[in-house]
């Protein structure tokens, strides 16, 4: 039983720490941007694709995490500057509307581009197969998932934190309007931040791959969950949507210990006592 | 989705007067025109559906037209009661014509829990938290297949005999349309009505002229999401299945484009987005499996130039042709 209980606690930060890049990816563009990315779930589902079939065209998993991502982050900038710019000058709910369309049709695309049946992807060698963590022996993919993800979310902080644009992105996240008086081409920052959440969630994508193989569906099936992180976490906190991520992949896996079914319910029962006990969000601070 | 005019009726009114009649002569034409025609170049099946979709339309419209709310979540009402009705008729063996009043009742205080916990958001988190207890029910309305049959959908649910064959089917669901669009007419033309308009227009002046802003969003997220239920329970009987994907955050979607399609600045425009949307499934998915893609380009579209919708767009075609008749008159 404790080796269940390990193994589901680690399973859980693994998949937690994907829902967290997710969530982040979410966050940034509705604190940035004002808008709750309908398609943003569609673009963790492209992430996958994309990577899937890099990996399979170039025969390598890393060239395939390499690339699929930055696909995604070009489909996001078309989104940005074709669609949603367009709707600046309307009120925002038209650009909340138009994501949804645009999630409609993207989530028909890859099943037009890959079908409707689901894939996996293996990955690499050296990932394959499990270690001896001495008190449980755990898949080494995940292990590494965890390192990873860690590393980009600890880049993540420092792109935020050290760097001028990272400082500029914040800003805007506070206060959009003053950071457009302030003399940047806000327009630019749009961009960029659609492009990071699309990298973002690209990546969660391309990284779930080898845990839970790639379906048509994912895309619809991630986005609620993005949303109830965001919920959760509280609008405009990033390290709150990190926290939220692991805490929802954490409650979702040990969930699953003791009641399956009720698994994919738990999360929205957490929100719903978050929002009675706490509705500015765990860690939000409007 | 926010216009600062009060919503004008087929009339040009904006609501209230004890004297005025309920609807313009031009609306009355309408739906009795719809109601004739629909079933004859539709099957009566669908007609109905249509029928069915135009009163979630329309409530979903008291939401965001009238209220100026954005609520993703609205299929979750339209579940919950074609499901509670489902299960009354098929477990129970409930005569339909107490299912539906039943299943409508209780989603109705459903939808008052549900707002509750939502109202007082507005704006992105009200999106966001509807949005997320719409999943919720979908997902205990996918587990729980032995009583709603999960991904499979609930299916037998037989129309009472009076009314099962297509044409009297077609004829009550007509009935409830009108009564439907009735209530609802009476509400918008209401002072709670006009009051709503208001919150829409500017919260923080409806708040400072002493309503309880909270109070009256609930009640227009109730009243919304109890018609919405209406449209549910006739809902489960047109095809006589209730599907899972028709509690689905994507349906909730749907529902905000049949209204913004038909024109969210008028109250029986939704009617005509319901019609459209019907239509384009019926025929679109006859020949592509892939009709979505459709579906979501002409959102888009309508989204990007057309926000004001069908309405609007006939309105604005109104307006210059009479702008050209005046100017040719007193050049």
């Amino acid at each position: 039983m404790e080796i269940l209980i390990a193994s589901q606690v680690l399973n859980g930060f693994a998949t937690g720490m994907l829902y967290a890049l997710v969530g982040v990816g979410l966050t940034l563009v509705l604190g940035v941007l004002n808008i709750p990315n309908f398609a943003h779930g569609t673009l963790y589902a492209f992430g996958a694709y994309f990577t899937y079939t890099a990996a399979n065209l170039t025969g390598s998993f890393y060239l395939g995490i390499l690339i699929g991502p930055l696909l995604v982050v070009l489909v996001g900038f078309v989104i940005e500057s074709q669609g949603v710019r367009r709707l600046y000058r309307a009120h925002h709910d038209y650009q909340l509307l138009f994501l949804f369309a645009i999630a409609l049709i993207l989530q028909e695309a890859v099943i037009l581009i890959w079908g409707p049946v689901g894939f996996s992807l293996l990955p690499p060698p050296i990932l394959g197969g499990a270690v001896d963590l001495g008190f449980v022996v755990y898949p080494k993919y995940r292990l590494a998932l965890i390192l990873f993800t860690t590393l980009i979310v600890v880049a993540l902080y420092l792109f935020l934190t050290r760097t001028n644009v990272g400082a500029i992105v914040r800003a805007g996240i506070e206060n959009r309007e003053m950071v457009s008086v302030l003399g940047v081409d806000i327009n630019k920052v749009f961009l960029l931040t659609f492009g990071l959440g699309a990298y973002l969630a690209g990546l969660a994508g391309g990284l779930s791959t080898p845990i839970m193989g790639l379906t048509p569906s994912m895309g619809l099936d991630i986005l609620p969950i993005a949303f109830v992180i965001v919920v959760v976490a509280g609008l405009g906190s990033i390290l709150g949507a990190i926290a939220s991520g692991i805490l929802i992949g954490l409650a979702q896996s040990l969930t699953t210990i003791w009641w399956p079914e009720a698994a994919n319910v738990v999360i929205y029962l957490l929100m719903g006592l978050v929002i009675i006990l706490r509705p500015q969000g765990l860690f939000g601070t409007r | 989705m926010k216009s600062t005019q009060p919503i004008k009726d087929a009339t040009g009114r904006t609501g209230g007067g004890a004297a005025a009649t309920l609807f313009s002569p031009a609306a009355i034409a309408f739906i009795v025109v719809a109601i004739v025609v629909l079933p004859v170049i539709q099957r009566p099946v669908v007609a109905a559906e249509i029928l069915v979709l135009g009163i979630a339309a329309v409530a979903m419209n008291l939401l965001i037209g009238y209220t100026g709310m954005l609520s993703f979540g609205q299929a979750m009402f339209f579940g919950i009661s074609a499901y509670i009705t489902g299960i009354l008729v098929t477990k129970a063996g409930v005569s339909a014509f107490v299912a539906i009043p039943v299943a409508v009742v209780a989603t109705g205080v459903v939808a008052a829990l549900v707002g509750a916990f939502c109202v007082r958001r507005s704006g992105l988190y009200f999106i966001c938290i509807t949005f997320a207890f719409n999943q919720m029910f979908y997902f205990i309305a996918y587990s729980w297949t032995g009583m709603t049959g999960g991904e499979d959908g609930l299916p037998g649910i037989a129309r009472p005999a009076i009314i099962a064959d297509p044409i009297s089917f077609y004829v009550f669901t007509a009935a409830v349309f009108v009564a439907a669009l009735v209530v609802l007419k009476k509400i918008v033309d209401s002072p709670t009505g006009r009051i709503l308009q208001a919150i829409r227009d500017n919260p923080n002046r409806a708040a400072a002229t002493g309503h309880d802003v909270g109070r009256y969003k609930l009640v227009a997220f109730t009243i919304s999401g109890t018609f919405i239920g209406l449209a549910g329970a006739v809902f489960a009987f047109i095809y006589e299945i209730m599907p899972v994907d028709k509690i689905h955050w994507l349906f909730s979607g749907d529902l905000v484009f049949m209204t913004l399609i038909g024109g969210t600045g008028s109250f029986i425009g939704p009617v005509i987005g319901a019609a459209f949307y019907t239509f384009l499934q019926e025929t679109v998915s006859l020949f592509w499996d892939r009709w979505p893609m459709v579906l979501g380009t002409v959102f888009a579209l309508v989204v990007l130039f057309f926000r004001t919708g069908v309405i609007g767009i006939v309105e604005a075609g109104y307006e210059r042709f009479w702008r050209e008749r005046e100017k040719s008159a007193n050049p």
